[in-house]
């Protein structure tokens, strides 16, 4: 399997300091158009900075996880941590960890599957178990997808995460390597597929029987 | 056959409120695309089974549908033309209770054109305002 991959390069992201904390103020921001932000790592002290929603937003669009921090002030940075709202449409909070791009980091990367497999025209059905996968690699290399070809992937074959090729430098975090990424396989049959299939009318009540029994002795 | 719990604590439950959003079960797990409520509500057994059985009638065994919700609630009523009083009425069917943001159904394994229509069927089916969502990584 071959993988195609593309590292990202980093964006520059305007960033203002941020005087006022608590969940009032941060809220006011947010009404503002920003988000509030922090900076940390390295052993230095922390930075409550502000970002502009759209300008994350956009960043974020872009897949970008190695920021240029621009502004209050002027330092690489990895996007640690994001908070979003119960939507999943605004960013709620975001975590910045100063970096030097030849640093190792952990990040998160998702798997995307790429063309057809063969099992497909024989009735199979391809599903991917494994989403995203940790990796450890050096901050100015971090792949934007990890991109699987599935063009050999015959019925019944899987791929698993210890098949996956890696850039260099790049190792992965998992603890099973023989956890199952992508399996085609053939449907099950829809009769199956039916749940509660032989269910009663209604379910058992837990102690009920106990103490009917108790009431017999 | 309709989705009910194996076993249960208690035969019936108070009706409860729903307040808030969803702050778990709000994002796409499982599967590549997913359909989350904006309302909260009750969505009943044979509702999950007939969203299910749209879903899988367009789908013809292409990708997989993940349902992420399960009637967990015993809903009881009292028999029509009945006097009021005399104890609470007998489980009727069991529902799901869902809260605004929760993901409720999530489809993989295929295209992203081939999973709105999907949802497009399966959302007429849904008694609550539904909408599509991608899977995010970061």
């Amino acid at each position: 399997m071959t993988f195609v991959m593309r590292s990202l390069m980093a964006e520059s992201l305007a960033v203002e300091l941020r005087d006022q904390c608590g969940t009032a103020d941060n809220r006011r921001l947010r009404r503002a158009g920003k988000v509030p932000a922090v900076l940390y790592g390295h052993g230095l002290e922390n930075v409550n900075l502000t970002v502009s929603a759209e300008a994350l937003a956009a960043t974020l669009r872009h897949g970008t996880r190695l920021v240029n921090l621009a502004g209050a002030v002027e330092e690489s940075a990895f996007i640690r941590e994001l908070q979003w709202d119960t939507w999943g449409t605004h960013v709620l909070h975001v975590d910045f960890t100063r970096i030097s791009l030849d640093e190792e980091v952990e990040v998160t990367v998702s798997i995307e599957l790429r063309g057809e497999a063969p099992g497909v025209r024989e009735g199979g059905v391809v599903e991917q178990f494994i989403h995203d996968v940790e990796i450890a690699c050096p901050a100015g290399s971090i792949p934007e997808k990890l991109r699987v070809n599935i063009n050999q992937l015959k019925l019944e074959e899987k791929l698993t995460l210890a098949q996956l090729e890696l850039p260099p430098g790049t190792r992965l975090l998992a603890d099973d390597l023989e956890a199952v990424v992508v399996h085609c396989k053939q449907p099950a049959e829809e009769t199956e597929e039916t749940p509660a299939e032989a269910a009663p009318g209604e379910p058992e009540v837990i102690g009920a029987k106990k103490e009917e029994a108790d009431e017999e002795e | 056959m309709a989705l009910m719990p194996k076993r249960v604590k208690h035969r019936k439950s108070q009706r409860g409120r729903i307040k808030g959003n969803a702050t778990r079960g709000n994002r796409v797990v499982f599967g590549d695309f997913g359909l989350q409520v904006m309302q909260g509500g009750w969505i009943s057994a044979q509702t999950i089974e007939a969203g299910r059985i749209a879903a899988q009638q367009y789908l013809r065994n292409e990708g997989r549908l993940y349902v992420r919700m399960f009637p967990h609630k015993p809903v009881t009523s009292i028999p029509l033309e009945t006097r009021m009083g005399k104890g609470k009425g007998e489980p009727e069917y069991w529902a799901a209770v869902v809260k605004p943001g929760n993901v409720i159904f999530e489809i993989g394994g295929v295209t992203e054109a081939a999973a709105r229509m999907c949802f497009g069927r399966l959302a007429h089916k849904m008694p609550v305002k539904v909408r599509f969502l991608k899977r995010r990584t970061v």
